[in-house]
This record gives C-alpha cells, sequence and structure tokens, in this order.
C-alpha cells in the first residue's frame, strides 16, 4: 500500500489520487481520520436523502443530496459528487420523482462507495499502525 | 496580529478540514463554528469576527440570508460546493470563493489575498443596490426608492408603481444606506427625504404613499428638511 517512490499512503484508484495526495499532503493520519467521518457520517446524511425521496420532497432531497456530494468530494469520489449534482438539478427543475433515473444509480454508487472506504480505512489503520 | 474568524458550515468534515487549515496557517485564529445562519448570527449579535468563512446551502436560513443581515462588513470567504454561485458572491462583493472540496493551497491564497485587498484603495460608493427577490437579484436605484418597510424579518422597497420584498432588516440597511438621501422616521420605516411631497401631523406623503413619523424620530427629521 506504500508508494514505492515517497513513503506515502496509495489510494484506491476508485478515488481520485492527484487531488486527495493534493487534500492531505501526505497526512495519512489525518486521512484516516476523515476516511472515518465519513464513514460516521454518510449512514445520518443518507437517512435524509431515503426520507426525502419515499415523501416525494424534491426540495428535501436536492438539500439532503447536495450534503452527500460534499462528503463525497472529501474522500476523492469525484464521479459521485457529479452523479450527485445532476441529481440536484433535476430537484430544482421539480421533476417528478419517479422522472429520476439518476436517483437508482446514485443508491447503487453509494453503497459500492461505502464498502471502498471501509476497505480504505482498514488499509490506512494498519499504514499508520506501520504494518 | 492574528485574523479572528468565525465557521458557518453546516457539514463537520469541511468545518474541521477549515479548522486545520487556520491553525497550520498560523494567520487565523478560529472563534467559533456554527452549525447554521441563526446560531451564528447570535454570535455576531454579541461578538465579532475580522472574517467569516461563509457556506451557502445549509439548513433553515442559507448564507446570503447571514450576508443581509449583518450589521457590520467583516471579509467574506465563501465556501460552497457549487459554482453557481459565483455572480451572487460577486454581486455581494464577497472576498472570495472557495469550492468545496479545496486544498490548503487553494485556502491560503484566499487568506493571503486578503491582505492585499487590505492595502488597495477604497472603492467608491455606489448608487445603486442589489436586493434578492423572487429567486432574482434585483437592481435599485437609490435614488429611486421612495421608503422601505419593515415586515419582521422582511423588507420592502416601494419604487415608483412597483414595491420589492427582501430578507432582511432595517438595521442592516440603515447602515447599507449611510451617506444617502435616507432617514429612519419611525421603528418600522426609512424614507427617501428626496421624495416627500408634504408632511402633515405625523403622516409623511412621499408620491401618494403615506407613511407615520414617531415622535422620537420628528426632530432629526425637522433638522434635515430644508425649512426656510
Amino acid at each position: 500500500m506504500k508508494d514505492s517512490n515517497q513513503g506515502r499512503f496509495l489510494f484506491n484508484e476508485h478515488l481520485d489520487r492527484a487531488f486527495l495526495d493534493e487534500l492531505f499532503e501526505g497526512d495519512s493520519v489525518y486521512a484516516q481520520i476523515v476516511f472515518e467521518d465519513f464513514l460516521r457520517d454518510l449512514p445520518d446524511y443518507w437517512k435524509d436523502v431515503e426520507m426525502a425521496h419515499m415523501n416525494l420532497d424534491p426540495k428535501g432531497l436536492r438539500t439532503s443530496v447536495h450534503k452527500c456530494k460534499t462528503l463525497f468530494g472529501y474522500v476523492g469520489f469525484t464521479d459521485i459528487q457529479q452523479l450527485c449534482q445532476k441529481l440536484e438539478d433535476s430537484c430544482s427543475a421539480d421533476q417528478a420523482a419517479r422522472e429520476r433515473p439518476d436517483f437508482h444509480v446514485l443508491v447503487e454508487r453509494k453503497e459500492e462507495a461505502r464498502e471502498i472506504i471501509e476497505n480504505e480505512y482498514k488499509r490506512l489503520k494498519l499504514f499508520n499502525a506501520g504494518c | 496580529m492574528k485574523i479572528s474568524c468565525i465557521i458557518v458550515e453546516d457539514i463537520q468534515i469541511a468545518a474541521d478540514f477549515l479548522k486545520k487549515f487556520c491553525d497550520k496557517s498560523g494567520l487565523i485564529e478560529v472563534k467559533g463554528h456554527f452549525l447554521n445562519v441563526a446560531d451564528a448570527l447570535e454570535f455576531l449579535d454579541k461578538d465579532q469576527a475580522d472574517l467569516i468563512f461563509l457556506d451557502v446551502e445549509m439548513p433553515g436560513a442559507s448564507g446570503f440570508d447571514l450576508l443581509d443581515r449583518l450589521t457590520y462588513s467583516p471579509k467574506i470567504i465563501l465556501t460552497t460546493s457549487k459554482t453557481e454561485y459565483a455572480f451572487d458572491a460577486f454581486q455581494y462583493h464577497v472576498n472570495d470563493y472557495l469550492k468545496k472540496p479545496f486544498t490548503y493551497k487553494r485556502f491560503l491564497e484566499a487568506v493571503q489575498k486578503l491582505g492585499s485587498e487590505e492595502q488597495a484603495p477604497a472603492e467608491a460608493g455606489n448608487d445603486f443596490l442589489f436586493i434578492r427577490s423572487e429567486d432574482k437579484l434585483i437592481k435599485l436605484v437609490k435614488d429611486e426608492i421612495f421608503y422601505i418597510e419593515s415586515m419582521r424579518d422582511y423588507v420592502k422597497f416601494v419604487t415608483a408603481g412597483k414595491s420589492y420584498i427582501t430578507y432582511s432588516t432595517l438595521k442592516n440597511l440603515e447602515e447599507k444606506l449611510t451617506g444617502a438621501s435616507f432617514l429612519k422616521v419611525h421603528r418600522s420605516y426609512i424614507i427617501n427625504i428626496n421624495k416627500i411631497d408634504d408632511i402633515r401631523g405625523n403622516t409623511i406623503y412621499l408620491q401618494g404613499n403615506q407613511v407615520p413619523v414617531s415622535k422620537d424620530h420628528k426632530e432629526e427629521l425637522v433638522r434635515r428638511l430644508n425649512i426656510l
């Protein structure tokens, strides 16, 4: 998991590595804290997304997806951020809830993302423990 | 001396990054972090900060609502994950605009820019202002405003044939209109002195509109009028 050239933590290839390297500047301990915070906050933020979607509440959906979008950004999921943005835009346009195919794609991607970050968090812990 | 700041941000990770960056810079002291506009305004009622890192989209009121209600002029750095607020940011004369997530390098650029702006000559005052009404930013020429009426958390601008309601307070507007021909004549009214037709008793007549003048404000009104 170490970058042989710089002795730095090498992030998962599904994440925006270049951005994360710039964001954390090699501080893998802080990266571990942020990834842990992501795993702590995402379930709560996501509850609001599900609630708004279930209640056919475009304004609530837009606000809650916006929060998730920011969260995904801090762990390097640039592609999911774009997906969130598309969904936010469709909510702003007051598109009917059933006409939002992006929502189901986002649900799938969010679940994949959570698994990737769980794994990254474990790797970061091992890395920081010197294993 | 360090710049004092507050962070108004509803996403904890984003706020933590900002705190970390402020500490790392050695230039900024964080006086507080608030998860919403109401809590930040409560703090700012009693205390001040030189700089506000301000998120735009938050539960309840937005960052722009906070800007509308500020009673002094701190430096403002907007922090948002959308670029579409750039125009609004420009209209509000914010000092910089950071798109989340941002790196320490970008943070430092924004903070260092504050120092260089302080040395620049002050901008000339405008004879117009922008208000947010019905999802639009509307330009109002100050000379064309008849009066402004307080409506709890909102104010109504009355001009020839049209009125506009926006989220603000008379207190905030009093400061923004300083030096112009505006005068508070009642706890709920600011008028444009140039638009007065006549005054009868405790009523001011402005181009077909009637506005009350209170006992407390009448003396100042009389002083400002050019009475022969």
